[in-house]
């Protein structure tokens, strides 16, 4: 699947929700915790690599390609490592006060977060689980027939969109 | 930079509703080799949500393609080829080229000229957000409502017309002017106005899973009946204090009444 990376990039940095630094974990077996500064832009998780060497604790590998090279580039507009798509998820809190995030068609694939506190891991929890787009539709259809059953009439009308897809109980099939 | 592309291509195949559909051609875009004939690429497009995938086909298994529709504009372009109908998603970032492409005629141009233009996570939101809000106010305005009938029923104030007095909600607008003091306003608006994002939000996983129509508040308030029962919970609470004061003062009009 083509897309372009530059895109995203300039998606990583519009306004985010949510940004910390936390220590991730990928889903790969051996996989060692990291600090991240994690971003969550609309409906994307965007993780970047923090100022401090990754290397603190002990047997942890240096940067994946991190050289001189870039270093004064990335120092200007920090790219992204990479970004999680937040659709068809799951964000589960995780002992003691960290979360994890795992997809439909591979739950056993958990990313798994560690934050300082719990209460900063219930914010990310729920913000998350209100960062997606299939979750927003569902609330607006929600909302709408409620309103419709309350008032007798559709919400949308006023703004002249009730016949738009995205808003409709069944959209179309793909 | 990483994405996880597998649950990107799932979420692309999943029956998640496609907010739009259709053949469209394709010029370049980053990655496509030009096309010596000029007229473009025909692949299968499937706008869902603010993910623009393209197929090789209509019965393609995986996505060829995407494109976020964040941070772009779209708009009436010009083909390489006179006759096709044709439009542009532009970035608004440095070195980014648009993304050309054309619907075989004018409707399904201005279709999904409109569609994609509308495909923002923030235009989602901003809809949802301002439902949100006036079903809490139908709902704040049933609660002055129920208030105002059984203050009613209570001979505080003269009885209701028999319409405000019928379960039908239609004038769940109007507020019931005859008998809601300020007080009752207030409380009245104190409990929505406290269920709001956060509370709904905890509940997203769960709604995640279920299907779809289903209440991502919570499950229980789809029906009118749990969702009355629920802000009944005021008023049966007012009604209990208004019994325990008619209680108290009770006592004199016994010994009145005695002869």
């Amino acid at each position: 699947m083509r897309y372009n990376e530059k895109e995203l990039q300039a998606l990583s940095r519009q306004p985010a929700e949510m940004a910390a630094e936390l220590g991730m974990r990928g889903p790969k077996k051996g996989s060692v915790v990291k600090r991240r500064l994690v971003k969550l832009v609309v409906n994307f998780l965007f993780y970047f690599r923090t100022d401090e060497a990754e290397g603190g604790a002990p047997g942890v590998p240096g940067p994946r390609g991190g050289g001189p090279a870039g270093s004064a580039l990335t120092a200007l507009s920090p790219q992204p490592v990479g970004a999680l798509l937040l659709e068809r998820c799951r964000v589960a809190q995780e002992e003691p006060s960290g979360f994890s995030i795992s997809f439909l068609e591979d739950p056993e694939r958990k990313y798994h977060f560690e934050c300082c506190s719990e209460g900063q891991c219930r914010e990310w929890v729920d913000a998350l689980r209100g960062a997606s787009y299939e979750f927003m539709r569902r609330s607006l259809v929600f909302y709408r027939s409620e309103i419709q059953k309350m008032t007798g009439k559709d919400p949308l009308e006023q703004f002249g969109i009730s016949e738009e897809a995205r808003f409709q109980l069944s959209g179309l099939k793909a | 930079m990483k994405l996880n592309q597998r649950s990107v291509a799932h979420y692309a195949m999943s029956d998640s509703p496609a907010d739009h559909t259709g053949f469209l051609r394709t010029w370049g875009g980053p990655g496509t080799p030009p096309t010596p004939s000029g007229t473009g690429r025909r692949c299968w497009f499937v706008l869902k949500g603010n993910l623009l995938f393209s197929f090789e086909s209509r019965e393609g298994r995986a996505p060829l393609s995407l494109v976020v529709l964040e941070g772009c504009t779209v708009e009436l372009a010009e083909a390489p080829v006179p006759e096709e109908f044709a439009f542009a998603i532009r970035f608004d970032a440095p070195g980014v080229r648009p993304h050309l492409l054309a619907a075989d005629g004018p409707a399904a141009q201005e279709a999904w000229v409109k569609a994609l233009s509308r495909a923002s996570f923030g235009y989602m939101r901003l809809v949802v957000r301002e439902l949100e809000s006036q079903l809490q106010e139908a709902r704040q305005s049933l609660v002055l409502h129920r208030h105002s009938t059984w203050k009613a029923t209570a001979g505080r104030c003269k009885p209701p017309a028999p319409d405000r007095w019928s379960p039908g909600l239609e004038n769940g607008h109007s507020l019931s002017r005859d008998c809601s003091p300020m007080g009752l306003v207030e409380e009245g608006g104190s409990r929505p106005a406290g269920r709001g994002w956060a509370e709904w939000e905890l509940q997203g996983p769960a709604s995640l899973l279920l299907g779809r129509g289903q209440s991502p508040v919570s499950p229980e308030t789809s029906c009118f009946s749990t969702l009355h029962n629920w802000y009944g919970q005021e008023i049966v609470e007012l009604r209990h204090r208004w019994q325990q004061r008619a209680q108290c003062s009770q006592p004199e009009c016994e010994k009145q009444d005695r002869p």
